[in-house]
Order: structure tokens, then sequence, then C-alpha cells
């Protein structure tokens, strides 16, 4: 979903990362080019506290371990702490 | 009949998920459990209840994916993994996963290396709501 005519990455958060940030979903304007490398840099640096905790990454639901994975428009990406499921 | 792997609020019955595996083959002589429940005790303070959070689709997902593998790697004849998502109590039921094999081992194996992994890979978190307070069950990197 793009809003107006500007390309946009989704950016979710959960449970203790949401605590940390104070919402759980951001948006973020796509860049050509732009890694998830520098997504989680940008946001990084915007939330350090929330991604103190963060070791898990996430696009479109799938974990993506290489931060150099270039992004595309409306990509849905997710920044997770460690999981305590079970 | 229910999804093998599902993400639920309600309880579950063991006796249902069980009979649900065991209708999937007439070959099947082992069956290994997992239950997993809710203390009232963690890290030296009572725990009162425990708050559950998911990344629904990509858990449903994920635990889709680790029941294939199961049966692949264990040569399993049925798997099923059942995760509540809501707010329980001490004593309360939170996970259950089965493994059903030609053969005790794997089955016992599978059960175990399936609760092993949900918890590595399955972006689920727990909120231990504490008499001192809510907290949040992580670790630093």
């Amino acid at each position: 979903m793009a809003a107006g005519n500007i390309d946009m990455i989704h950016v979710l958060f959960f449970g203790p990362v949401v605590e940390r940030v104070g919402i759980n979903a951001i948006q973020v304007e796509f860049k050509p080019g732009m890694t998830l490398q520098q997504l989680r840099d940008e946001l990084a640096e915007k939330y350090p506290h929330a991604f103190e905790i963060v070791c898990f990454s996430a696009v479109n639901g799938n974990h993506v371990r290489d931060l150099a994975m270039p992004l595309i428009d409306n990509s849905e990406v997710t920044f997770m702490a460690r999981f305590s499921g079970g | 009949m229910k999804e093998a792997v599902r993400i639920q609020a309600d309880d579950f019955s063991q006796d249902e998920e069980i009979a649900a595996l065991k209708a999937s083959s007439l070959r099947m002589g082992g069956i290994a459990t997992f239950l997993g429940c809710a203390r009232d005790f963690s890290e030296d303070r009572e725990v009162s209840e425990i708050s559950f959070e998911a990344y629904g689709s990509m858990a449903l997902s994920e635990m889709n994916q680790l029941r294939l593998e199961a049966i692949e790697k264990y040569s399993l004849l049925d798997a099923r993994i059942v995760h509540r998502i809501c707010t329980v109590r001490a004593g309360d039921n939170i996970v259950f996963i089965a493994a059903g094999a030609e053969h005790r081992p794997a089955a016992l194996e599978a059960c175990r290396w399936m609760i092993d992994e949900l918890k590595q890979r399955v972006p689920i978190w727990k909120k231990e709501i504490t008499p001192q307070g809510d907290a949040w069950v992580t670790q630093h990197p």
C-alpha cells in the first residue's frame, strides 16, 4: 500500500520490541537500492533502546539472515527480539 | 477435523489431538507428546499470569514448515503442533506437540526436536505478569 505516490516499507514490531518502540507499526519511505541493513541502521538510530534486543529480521514473513538483502517497495519487514514461545 | 498445526486462544484437548494423529495411519506404533504448561514461578519470582503475543502469519507458517521438516527428517507418519496465544494462568496449557512414527525412537526424537526448534524459530513472545510488575521474557543477543 503506497501512501500517496510514495512507495513505502511497512515495518512491524511485536512484544518486547513494541514496548521499547512505543508503537507496533511504522512506515518508512522506500528508496531504490535500499537494503535490509540500511533500514535496520536507520531504525536503530531512531530507536536504539529497542534495537538492543533485536535478534532476528524477517521480510514478508520469512526469516532473513543476510542483511545485505535488497528490499522492494511495499515489503513487510519485522525486527524481532529473541523468541520465548513454547 | 482440525488442522494439524494451529495457533488459537482456546485450550486444546490432548485426547482429540492424539486421536487425530492416530487416525492418520494404522502403521503408527509410537506416539510421543510434549505438553508445555504455565508455571507459577520463574526467575525467583511468583508469576500470576503469562501473556503470549505472536507474529501470527509468520508463526503459523514456521510451525507448518517445522512439522513438514520433522516428518521428513524422522520419517514420521504424522505430527501435530498447537500453540495458544492468549493469557494463561499457572497450570494452564500452552503448547502441545505430538509425533507419530512406526517405532518409538523416531517419535521421541522428533517430538524433542520440534519443541526445541519451535523455541528457536517461531515468532512468539511471552510476558510474565507478576506481583512486582510485567516483564517480557527475552534475553539480550
